[in-house]
């Protein structure tokens, strides 16, 4: 069951981005009215916006928490050719007696020519970096070599991918065995039939990044990509969010003597492939332990995959934005209809067999 | 650019077709201007200054006005105007302050006509009237702004700005005699034509330079200006003060706008620097352009509508030495490429989830346009097919799905991690206890898990508590939790979806795969109604104390449910039993030399077992034996792999600490590390910060041990005589007396202790806390207001 808690944003134009803090308590959206809200959680559920501002000249794209261990840092990417790293001032000031705290620009990162679509924090394990991706095919990795000092960044790789980039993500593992990885999906939407997923591995030999893999199967737009939480398995699980969405799973292969130092080979592998969204999809996001992947299309319903103990993966609910019953399907009577009150409970049925058992 | 559309458009006979299509021009552009006419434009630069005409497909130079041999600083052009209402005739701004008039209609090459040298610096803007075939205006960087009559040898009047130097004039398209001018201060200022002594009206419109203005086409009150400060800003002029009704940011200070033909709130704009793209705007939707060429390499100086009543159409001069016609078709929209939806899983196993919101008002009940919240109604939206762009829906709807208690939560998980014990007592013991949790939580498959390590691992003797598993294994028809899939519980659910699967037409071999699957519950079944009768038969069989015989049947069970949380690892279950034989088979040869490996035994296992039952069988007698914990050492470790690659790390986690050493020794250290790290980076994040440490401490990896100790250091001052401590123990050096007193209770703090930083007070952490509850003042006395973060 989940409980729609809908939230009055109050932003001015499409919001394109939420993210949740290293600890849920905390939550940013941002908007193309150039703005970042960050959300805090009362003690009684409740979302109370604790910041606003204006933080570029054109939509912000997307908004991602630092690890809260390099203090509560905010980066965030625009339209307007630039990120920027933000950090949240703790002191006794009246913003604060008004329940609002005040975040200053440590940073702004203006190295791309064009848009920069997505920004994202490399895993703690790796130190104080992050990637951004732009609309002219560049992920530039950055380092705040002193995590001290977050107004101090230096561009440490520049890896050009060809394609106009749209997302980006780090693999999470912590594990010593998986170097460093970031898949990278564009959203290039000519008409050439081109891998739009690209994976590269950082290599401790030539210090450099370098393509790994393509995921030559996906080759319309990528609107997002999601490595799971590694939560120490052996293998990564890799999200796509394109016209459906797709789950591959990438199993390192051994490093052979003969190749030692080179670039991990993957064994790749589909496992699931949904168009239940009949539509685009723009958004794929995992849960903390990388079992259960929500996924969000231009239907506007979330929907949420689960795979069995077999790996077969299933649909196990479908939420509607809105908190109103999912047209079309018929779980209507299992909805409090109460269409107009701010919370709506939703019936969502976890093992996927009720739902599968009505549609039928 | 192949599929570059061509597009035509009819307006009374004037019919304008082509296609977007550019030419290199020999020297950068300063500005262009296009005959009324639609079939003509003219690029004026530094060093160039032509008319092209636009053919359907290319642009053809027709005249070159730069003549004569040497150059001239009057050919310099900063701004070209061509007559409205005149095909002939033309002006140009130099940069060395000289007004030109250009008349096309001349027979000689030289169309050069009048030469007005009154400007002491750049002429910055030419303006024409719109109705009034001679008057020309001009703006200067001295500060001046000039009326011509072109008739006459000099200035008509002269406007003194009062201010700094003119950057923009525009005549008025609905007051004969008004204009505007813009300045370098921020200033906008309203002139009467015949009033040359004071300006009618003057705001100050942005911050910086305003470089540009346009009045509205149609409507015509309107007046929008661009500026240093990125800033496009809409003014009403019909009221007595211009108020501002549109703003829009953009990302460069803004070189020129202009309103779009036809469309009444579209305006296009350029820079000045940085960004080399020509925007068109909704001023409604002021955040995201409606559309984008991006066609120029360098800094776009020059924007012109080809026709003025045309929208399609748009031509630009660039520094990049080209020159454009943009076709709106082929423009790109930024908004199609902008993520209408964010979504993210919380920690919590709640779900953030912003979408516009017309996409999720359902079709249902979806509602009739209403209009707006931020604009009157008034506005009454012009009916264009062609324009596609929507500002209506430019809102998102922002919702958090929560997840309650019950089900999907993450609330087992840190409900595990608080009640797990993981040393300190007897391996049975913690055995039994990490099982009644994991079973108080109902994660029966988890539960069972530990009650099997505890079998394998502790000695016989103990054995009797060990029918809890077994209870376990009937109660277990509860739903399973988010992620740990009980064998038991999923074949029905499988079932159920491959029966549907079928009536779908899915193929055959899924209901094998179903019918197989069921086969499978079958055998559990029967296993399950023999395990749960051997309890009753050990108890009484305890009481007989033939414990041999019985101590076999018990071991039997659990490893075939062993074998069974093992299987899923497989997509065939059956199959894998026997695959993974051979490996239990393996070891056993290693250990062919011990005595306890009889030829009986010997013989069943090279019968290689076709069917689970066969399996049972060999484990039976293999338990006769009494095996070594060793011998299952494999088949825990594959039972931790599993447990890890399905997402339970803890699990993982857990069954290495409380097995220890038993287990070390299977599992290479690089992963092991891993699990650690992802372990703890997990409960981090829950904030379970003591279980964490506990974690850290019981591992016994030295990479993560040592996360404890890096980069700790306590200085400790005394909180008697406030000096630094040296690092004996907890009595102070100086004033002998114990440092460590809780300043509430005053007994000495053992555990944790927590202190304030200003004054070096304090205490029990509880006492601290009841105490700040009523009191900000620090308790012992001190007078300090102590802070605790």
């Amino acid at each position: 069951m989940f409980v729609a808690r809908s939230i009055a944003a109050d932003h001015r134009d499409l919001i394109h981005d939420v993210s949740f803090d290293f600890h849920g308590r905390r939550m940013a959206t941002c908007s193309s009215d150039q703005s970042v809200k960050v959300w805090d959680k009362s003690e009684n559920g409740d979302w109370h916006c604790t910041a606003s501002w204006k933080t570029h000249s054109g939509s912000v794209w997307r908004v991602t928490w630092a690890h809260p261990e390099f203090g509560q840092v905010l980066a965030s990417c625009s339209f307007d050719r630039t990120a920027v790293v933000w950090e949240e001032i703790v002191g006794e000031s009246n913003d604060k007696l008004r329940g609002q705290s005040h975040w200053v620009k440590r940073t702004t990162l203006v190295d791309s020519r064009t848009s920069v679509t997505d920004v994202k924090f490399a895993p703690k394990h790796m130190g104080l970096m992050l990637a951004t991706c732009s609309a002219d095919g560049v992920v530039r990795i950055y380092e705040a070599p002193d995590v001290m000092n977050l107004s101090q960044w230096s561009l440490q790789h520049e890896i050009s991918c060809k394609l106009s980039c749209s997302c980006i993500s780090w693999n999470p593992s912590s594990s010593r065995a998986h170097s460093p990885m970031i898949a990278v999906g564009s959203d290039d939407n000519s008409p050439n039939i081109l891998a739009k997923v690209q994976i590269y591995e950082y290599n401790e030999n030539t210090r450099k990044y370098a393509k790994a893999e393509t995921l030559m199967t996906v080759t319309d737009p990528v609107h997002d990509i999601a490595f799971a939480p590694n939560l120490g398995r052996s293998f990564h699980i890799l999200a796509v969010a394109t016209k459906d969405v797709r789950i591959f799973t990438l199993k390192p292969v051994r490093k052979e003597l003969t190749t030692s130092g080179g670039l991990t080979k993957f064994e790749i592998q589909i496992v699931a492939q949904f168009d239940n969204h009949n539509s685009q999809v723009w958004r794929v996001s995992w849960n903390i332990t990388g079992t259960v992947l929500a996924s969000s299309g231009d239907d506007g319903c979330v929907r949420l995959w689960k795979a069995n103990y077999m790996d077969n993966w299933k649909c196990t609910g479908i939420l509607k934005g809105n908190g109103s019953p999912v047209s079309g399907s018929s779980q209507q009577g299992m909805f409090n209809a109460s269409l107009g009150s701010a919370n709506t409970s939703l019936q969502n049925s976890l093992n996927g067999s009720a739902a599968g058992r009505k549609q039928s | 650019m192949e599929k570059m559309a061509r597009v035509t458009t009819a307006l009374g006979g004037n019919t304008i077709t082509g296609r977007t299509m550019f030419c290199h021009l020999d020297a950068p552009a300063n500005a262009i201007s296009v005959c009324r006419d639609a079939a003509q434009v003219v690029v004026a630069g530094r060093n160039i200054f032509k008319i092209y005409s636009i053919d359907e497909d290319q642009f053809v130079e027709k005249l070159n006005l730069r003549v004569g041999r040497k150059p001239s600083l009057n050919f310099s052009c900063a701004d070209v105007v061509w007559h409205q209402m005149d095909e002939n005739l033309l002006a140009t701004a130099a940069t060395n302050g000289v007004v030109v008039t250009w008349n096309l209609g001349k027979p000689s090459r030289n169309k050069q006509d009048q030469l007005f040298t009154e400007h002491k610096r750049t002429v910055n803007k030419v303006c024409f009237h719109p109705t009034e075939v001679y008057m020309l205006l001009s703006g200067s960087q001295d500060g001046y702004m000039k009326c011509f009559d072109l008739r006459k040898k000099d200035s008509v009047s002269t406007f003194s700005g009062q201010s700094e130097s003119v950057r923009d004039v525009q005549f008025s398209i609905r007051d004969y005699f008004t204009f505007a001018a813009t300045f370098e201060n921020g200033n906008v200022q309203l002139w009467d034509i015949r009033r040359p002594d004071r300006y009618e009206r003057m705001f100050t419109a942005h911050n910086g330079p305003v470089f540009c203005c346009d009045w509205h086409l149609e409507d015509r009150g309107w007046l929008a200006t661009g500026g240093r400060d990125k800033m496009v800003k809409v003014w009403d002029m019909n009221t007595n003060r211009a108020k501002e009704i549109y703003c829009v940011q953009t990302i460069a200070s803004v070189a020129r706008v202009k309103w779009r033909p036809e469309c009444k709130h579209h305006i296009a704009t350029c820079s000045m620097m940085v960004d080399h793209n020509i925007y068109v705007w909704d001023v409604r939707r002021p955040f995201i352009p409606s559309a984008m060429f991006e066609e120029h390499k360098d800094v776009t100086t020059g924007i012109v509508w080809r026709h003025l009543h045309d929208p399609y159409f748009l031509l630009s001069g660039s520094k990049d030495s080209t020159l454009y016609q943009h076709i709106f078709k082929d423009a790109s929209q930024p908004i199609d490429r902008a993520n209408p939806e964010g979504l993210c899983y919380s920690l919590f196993g709640d779900l953030a989830f912003a979408a516009k919101e017309s996409l999720i008002s359902s079709d249902s009940n979806r509602k009739p346009y209403i209009g707006d919240r931020r604009h009157p109604i008034f506005f009454k939206r012009k009916l264009d097919p062609t324009e596609q762009f929507e500002y209506i829906s430019s809102s998102s709807a922002l919702s958090v799905f929560e997840t309650d208690l019950e089900s999907g939560s993450m609330d087992w998980f840190v409900r595990t991690a608080k009640q797990y014990v993981l040393a300190g007592r007897p391996l049975a013991e913690l055995c039994d206890h990490n099982a009644k949790v994991a079973k108080e939580l109902d994660r029966d498959q988890v539960a069972q898990t530990w009650t099997m390590l505890r079998i394998i691992y502790s000695s016989p003797g103990t054995v009797p508590s060990a029918n809890l598993n077994h209870s376990l294994g009937k109660g277990s028809t509860s739903l399973p939790l988010m992620n740990s899939f009980n064998l038991k519980d999923i074949p029905p659910g499988i079932g159920n979806e491959s029966r549907l699967e079928r009536s779908k037409g899915e193929s055959r071999s899924e209901n094998i795969l179903m019918d197989s699957s069921s086969t499978l519950i079958n055998n559990d079944e029967n296993e399950e109604t023999e395990g749960s009768d051997v309890p009753a038969d050990y108890l009484l069989g305890d009481v007989e104390g033939d414990e041999d015989e019985l101590y076999m049947m018990d071991h039997e069970n659990p490893h075939a449910e062993e074998q069974e949380y093992i299987l899923p690892q497989e997509a065939f279950p059956l199959r894998h039993e026997i695959v993974d034989n051979p490996s239990a088979l393996d070891h056993l040869q290693d250990k062919a030399d011990s005595p306890h490996v009889s030829g009986n035994e010997a013989e069943t296992v090279s019968l290689t077992p076709v069917e689970s039952f066969s399996l049972i069988s060999i484990s039976h007698s293999l338990y006769e034996n009494r095996l070594p914990p060793d011998f299952f050492s494999p088949i825990v470790r594959d039972m931790l792999l599993f447990y890890a690659e399905q997402g339970d790390v803890q699990m993982a986690v857990s069954v290495l600490i409380v097995l220890g050493d038993r287990i070390k020794k299977e599992i290479d250290e690089q992963t092991q590390e891993h699990w650690y790290t992802s372990y703890i980076d997990l409960l981090q994040r829950f904030q379970l910060w003591n279980i964490s440490n506990e974690v850290i401490k019981l591992s016994t990896c030295r990479a993560i041990n040592c996360l404890n100790q890096a980069s700790t250091t306590l200085h400790i001052n005394c909180s008697n005589c406030k000096r630094p401590m040296s690092n004996k123990g907890w009595i102070c050096d100086r004033c002998r007396q114990c440092a460590s007193m809780c300043a509430v209770c005053h007994h000495v703090v053992k555990g944790l202790f927590v202190w304030c930083q200003g004054c070096s007070h304090g205490g029990h952490l509880q006492h601290i806390m009841k105490w700040l509850e009523t009191s900000s003042h620090c308790p012992a006395g001190c007078g300090h207001l102590c802070e605790y973060t």
